[in-house]
């Protein structure tokens, strides 16, 4: 019985509950109880993953053989990644601590805080799988709030991601419940359903949509991009990008390497590789092309959910680990990402890449650590984002050399498909990199000053992490990820040799040579530099800029994308937008029945009667 | 302890017809006297939770008297109402300010409380059919109390459906009392299992299930709900999907079929049938209304038909002679809902008649941003829908859970299919309301709306931690076992549960 | 047979109910429809040549406290009148109720045609 287990669950959710419905006038104790309890919430957590294995049960309910106990215990998986989710929780609430930006509603926000770092501990230790579900809808129902906390048309966004999310989680409980009664047990360690028959094929789709949509993979991915737009940007570096991310891909592997046993050669992998590549590829296009900093990144969000789905998919060992990798190594460069974008949003007032420019001498501070971050998602060594996404890609090759199905015969598909979701990704950072912090500033940013520390700090920290985690890659995954997954440590699970540290040491003398060649030439030569000639008519300034937002033009005026692009935009993909309409449609039938006419309600009530009495009578003989 | 049982009824009715006396004058004395009696049978409805009782109306014992029956099944229903009352009862004091005749409305108010109490306490079926018309009656004149277009206009269809349901019933009655020639519940089960069915029972019985199954607004016979409740003033609106719908409906249907009738495979798949019926087509036609309580008016249907659902699924196992437990559970899943279902719904009409009050529409698209205006009506107003929504730990999500483990257990993939996927109906429907009542910006007009005050804000704080709680009910053993398990065990037992009253 | 012309006259009501659009002759079909049922009612204990349920004091031994067998079998019974009592009694009520409703809908929309007064809808 190790009661600690309790502490990082039960104690935010019990504050969060309670900050809830409190009065809003108290801000600054909101703040100071979320600052200290999130922090007690990552030293539990510290000190669970040192102590190991461990557990902690309480039954609560039986009914016949319906049985629910509370049962959190320590899993190696578990409580490696419940580490970063408090780590994370502790870096957004110092965010959120100095945030110029006036909360609207801070009762609420801090409150939905709590719960979310409470119900993401619970996923995480939970060894039921009702109570995963539980902590799970604690979570989304806390993202709903967080985000109808954002500014004006919030509300549609947070409507759009309980409801679709809603629609997941329903499948979950479906899901749950057909386990159970194949398995004959909720105890998540207990289980372990064999994919042969319709049945648990079945579940296990629904848990892996449930696990994709929380990941904010393809296909009911669009709550991503509509929060990023409109919740406050705090909250998207929480949750979206960096929790749900944890969560999702958390629970894909329970799925994939606990719940079920999945045949490497049957059709589930390959389903499961068709959603990452597809994510990768088509997220990343549409991201390429839009003009909204927030909505960028949440496309970029949604596009990384892919590698990590697709490493999984490979149930080779190092796709696995590398799946799960990229997972920590997305939520620290995504979370970092979506920070500097708040930095950014919240130093000039606007996230839209047009009015934004030369912001890199003003604020060099989120400029670094802007820059780390964006080469590591594009996957550039020695960063983090490149060790990840090499595993992933051996992993996809490994599936190719040592299984049989049609999904695995089909590797290099996937293979092209995530190398050119990378590029795609560099491509789409140097237009944010160039039209934030590197093209000419417009006029209306000429008093941009750098953010203060309490916000700094955090992207800083995550900075670091990213370039830690690239170059000493082996750390990490000697110490907690390879435990977590149970993989037997050692070369033999690499098929590329990279070695990391005497890359670092190469491109840091490269940078090192081309900083002295510019030294020497400085000296060489002086440059005079004078204003350039327009033939003595007066440019505006702000006419001068080159924005980043066109560079892409012309791919989305292609012929082909440009009909999808167009689809895209006015949501014809969305299934948001499409169950809606099918929805409607069904309600106006229903609601065009009720005409008001009484004669017509009496008729249905004696054609009911007539019905009762043939099923009755049917009965009886 | 042992509860006089008529004094559930007689209370309420001596009430109400001193009340109407009260003049202009007086009113808030009447007020007072009428939140004073609600209180009364809440504390005495809490009181009889756990002692069933049996009261002999005169001293003459069955089958020559009439009785009264307290069991765990009317106990539970008589909580429900007590405490749905009350708190209507207590939101009424300054709601009801705005109307004329106060007095006449509390007098109404307490003859539905006497004819619902009388229903779910009544031993034999005639007086079950006269408490079911008092309560019905009453009913009618409250929906046409404000006398406008549409009052009168709901009122009146309300009525003539009403009426016929009633006639439906009392003809049920009286071919009851033709085949077994007893009225007493306990005679009529005994005779119906030594006889078995005939033709003219088989009609007594669908008459039966159309006549409570209007009352309960079951799909097809749910025409007049989506009218009458709107159009009622809130809190009675709150009762009249709270709990008049459960105590003259569900109630009574699961009273003839469990304990009279005794249930058969083709009854159980009748009711699942009802209650999926109900269940989509209320939660698909809530989705797009735009008044605020005609979308909580649709979403009653919804609701209603998962506690038929609940309670058809265990009349199919007990009939299917499948392991008892599974039949307990769909059922304890399905009573749970009703017992759910009466807080979160009261309590979601009581706030909409508070955003109602204050803003004087129940258009939706007129309204936004009250969240910020009236922070006790969104508080409220978010955990009713949490919890109808089935956001754990909100009792809506333990009742559903219970009702699709119950038929995955059973192994009828599909109804859980249908529990889950009309739960997300719920979802979406109340994510509507919040997004465009709660959230959002102010529209110009209501720049000026304040939340409501004193009565208004105390029932709605009272029903919303009534509602927060209510997962202990199934949560904690104790309260189980003395509150649940109780009302489960009367319809498990079937027949039995009726006959062993009878005299030896 | 005389259940079957009961029945009929239910079925009578029920139809006027469903079918007529003036709302004076609906409220006139459930009318029919409740005095359908106390005709039921009351031909339930009737029986031919039987007489009124009152006991005389002839039939009566004080004695004993018991009442003789001849009066018992050749009495109707006297349980459904009392039902009819109670049953007209609330069908005043309801028909009192219904028609004040009637004439208040009347001046409010001023017509009878219940296909007409359809506010409420969707």
């Amino acid at each position: 019985m190790d009661t600690i287990l309790l502490y990082p669950v039960f104690i935010p959710l019990a504050v969060g509950f309670v900050l809830l419905f409190l009065p809003r006038r108290a801000t600054p104790l909101f703040k100071a109880v979320t600052l200290v309890v999130s922090l007690l919430a990552f030293v539990c957590s510290v000190l669970i993953l040192s102590r190991g294995e461990g557990s902690y049960h309480w039954s609560i309910l039986e009914l016949g053989a319906f049985r629910l106990d509370l049962l959190l215990s320590a899993a190696p998986l578990g409580s490696f990644i419940l580490m970063f989710a408090m780590g994370f929780g502790v870096l957004i609430t110092l965010y959120s601590l100095n945030s110029r930006a006036p909360i609207a509603r801070s009762n609420e926000y801090y409150g939905s805080i709590l719960l979310t770092i409470g119900g993401a501990a619970g996923i995480l230790l939970s060894n039921h799988l009702l109570f995963l579900l539980i902590f799970w809808e604690i979570v989304t129902a806390s993202l709903y709030i967080l985000i109808s906390t954002g500014g004006k048309s919030s509300n549609f966004a947070a409507t759009k991601s309980f409801a679709m999310i809603g629609v997941s989680d329903a499948g979950f409980l479906l899901g749950v419940g057909i386990v159970w009664t194949l398995a004959g047990t909720f105890v998540i360690s207990d289980i372990s359903v064999a994919t042969t028959s319709a049945l648990p094929i079945i579940a296990f789709l629904l848990l892996m949509l449930a696990a994709i949509t929380k990941a904010g993979a393809m296909p009911l991915h669009t709550w991503v991009p509509a929060g990023g737009e409109y919740a406050p940007t705090s909250v998207m570096a929480l949750l979206p990008a960096a929790l749900d991310k944890l969560l999702g891909i958390y629970l894909l592997v329970l799925i994939v390497k606990s719940l079920f046993t999945l045949d490497p050669n049957g059709p589930l992998t390959t389903v499961l590789a068709v959603i990452g590549a597809a994510t990768i590829v088509i997220a990343v296009m549409i991201a390429m092309v839009q003009h909204n900093l927030k909505k960028l990144l949440s496309y970029h969000a949604v596009s990384q959910v892919g590698y990590m789905i697709l490493g999984i998919a490979t149930l080779t060992p190092v796709g696995i680990a590398g799946g799960v990798f990229h997972m920590l190594n997305n939520a620290i460069y995504k979370c970092c990402l979506f920070l500097c974008g708040g930095a950014v949003e919240e130093a000039t007032g606007t996230a839209d890449l047009e009015r934004l420019g030369g912001l890199g001498a003003k604020m060099p501070l989120t400029f670094i650590s802007c820059l780390i971050a964006a080469l590591s998602i594009s996957g550039i060594p020695p960063l983090n984002g490149f060790a990840s996404k090499w595993m992933v890609y051996q992993g996809v090759v490994q599936m190719g050399q040592t299984q049989s199905s049609a999904g695995a015969g089909l590797w290099p598909v996937w293979l092209v498909a995530a190398m050119f979701g990378s590029a795609l990704t560099l491509a789409s950072f140097v237009k944010i990199l160039h039209s934030v912090f590197l093209s000419r500033s417009p006029d209306a940013l000429r008093d941009v000053k750098e953010v203060p520390w309490a916000q700094t700090l955090p992207m800083l920290v995550l900075a670091c992490l990213c370039v830690v985690f690239g170059v000493f890659y082996e750390g990490p995954l000697r110490w907690f990820i390879f435990p977590a997954l149970g993989i037997t440590d050692g070369p033999a699970i690499f098929i590329g040799s990279w070695n990391s540290i005497l890359a670092t040491v190469l491109l840091l003398i490269g940078v090192g040579v081309g900083v002295g060649v510019l030294w020497i030439a400085a000296f060489a030569k002086k440059v005079r530099i004078v204003p350039t000639w327009t033939c003595g008519e007066i440019q505006r300034n702000d006419d001068m800029i080159i924005p980043g937002t066109h560079f892409y033009k012309t791919i989305s005026s292609m012929g082909g994308l440009k009909q999808m692009y167009g689809g895209q935009e006015r949501g014809y993909f969305d299934l948001y937008n499409q169950g809606g309409r099918v929805g409607l449609v069904l309600t106006g039938m229903l609601r065009w029945l009720h005409t008001g006419v009484l004669p017509m309600y009496l008729t249905w009530v004696t054609l009911g009667l007539l019905v009762v009495l043939l099923c009755l009578v049917a009965g009886i003989w | 302890m042992n509860i006089p049982l008529p004094m559930f009824v007689v209370v309420p009715l001596v009430a109400a017809f001193v009340l109407p006396a009260f003049g202009r004058r007086l009113k808030p004395l009447a007020t007072l006297i009428a939140n004073l009696v609600t209180l009364f049978l809440l504390v005495l409805a809490v009181a009889s939770v756990g002692t069933p009782a049996v009261y002999e109306v005169g001293g003459w014992s069955i089958p020559l008297g009439i009785n009264m029956v307290l069991d765990g099944l009317s106990s539970l229903l008589l909580l429900a109402i007590s405490v749905v009352s009350a708190a209507a009862m207590l939101f009424s004091a300054r709601y009801m300010e705005q109307y004329t005749a106060k007095p006449k409305y509390l007098s109404l108010f307490l003859l539905m409380v006497a004819g619902m109490n009388g229903v779910v306490l009544s031993g034999d079926i005639f007086n079950l059919y006269v408490f079911l018309e008092i309560a019905s009656i009453a009913s009618y004149a409250l929906v046409g109390f404000g006398c406008e277009h549409e009052e009168l206009e709901a009122s009146f269809k309300y009525m003539v459906l009403g009426s016929i349901a009633s006639a439906f019933i009392l003809f049920g009655v009286a071919l009851v009392y033709a085949n077994t020639g007893s009225l007493n519940m306990a005679y009529i089960a005994d005779a119906i299992g030594r006889m078995g069915t005939n033709v003219g029972l088989t009609l007594a019985l669908s008459l039966f299930i159309a006549g409570f199954g209007l009352k309960a607004a079951l799909v097809p016979f749910h025409a007049w709900l989506p009218d009458a409740h709107p159009s009622a003033p809130a809190p009675i609106s709150a009762m009249l999907s709270g709990v008049l719908i459960k105590a003259l409906g569900v109630y009574a249907l699961a009273r003839l079929i469990f304990n009279l009738f005794g249930v058969s495979v083709a009854l159980g798949w009748l009711l699942v049938g009802l209650g999926l019926a109900s269940m989509i087509a209320g939660g698909l036609l809530a989705i797009g209304q735009w008044d605020f309580k005609r979308l909580l008016a649709y979403s009653s249907i919804s609701q209603i038909g998962y506690v038929i659902l609940g309670l058809g699924l265990g009349a199919l196992l007990m009939a299917q002679n499948a392991n008892p437990a599974w039949a307990a559970l769909a059922i304890l899943g399905g009573l749970f809902h009703l017992a759910n279902h009466a807080v979160y719904k009261s309590l979601l009409f009581l706030t909409s008649g508070s955003v109602e009050l204050a803003t004087g529409t129940r258009e939706m698209r007129k309204m936004g941003g009250l969240g910020d205006r009236m922070p006790v009506t969104r508080a409220a107003c978010a955990v009713a829908s949490a919890s109808i929504a089935g956001v754990p730990p909100f009792p809506g999500f333990w009742s559903k859970l219970i009702l699709v483990i119950a038929a995955v257990q059973a192994g009828f993939y599909w109804i859980a299919v249908a529990i889950v996927a009309v739960a997300v109906c719920t979802l979406i429907m109340y994510l509507k309301v919040h997004r465009y009542v709660f959230l959002g910006e102010l529209p110009p007009d209501l720049q000026t709306v304040r939340e409501n005050k004193g009565s208004i804000l105390f029932a709605m704080a009272g029903l919303t931690c009534v509602c927060a709680l209510m997962g202990l009910l199934v949560l904690v053993p104790s309260l189980r076992s003395s509150v649940l398990d109780p009302a489960v065990s009367v319809l498990t037992d079937g027949v039995q549960s009726s006959t062993h009253l009878m005299s030896p | 047979m005389a259940y079957t012309l009961c029945f009929l006259l239910f079925m009578i009501g029920l139809y006027c109910a469903v079918v007529k659009k003036n709302m004076v002759k609906i409220v006139l079909g459930i009318m029919i429809m409740e005095y359908a049922v106390n005709l039921f009612l009351i031909m339930l204990g009737y029986f031919h040549d039987g007489v009124a349920p009152i006991i005389d004091r002839s039939e009566f031994d004080a004695q004993t406290q018991t009442v003789t067998a001849q009066f018992l079998n050749s009495s109707v019974d006297p349980l459904p009148q009392a039902l009819v009592l109670t049953s007209i009694v609330i069908s005043l009520g309801s028909l009192a109720l219904l028609i004040s409703i009637c004439i208040r809908t009347y001046e409010k929309y001023g017509t009878f045609d219940i296909t007409e007064i359809r506010r409420l809808r969707g």
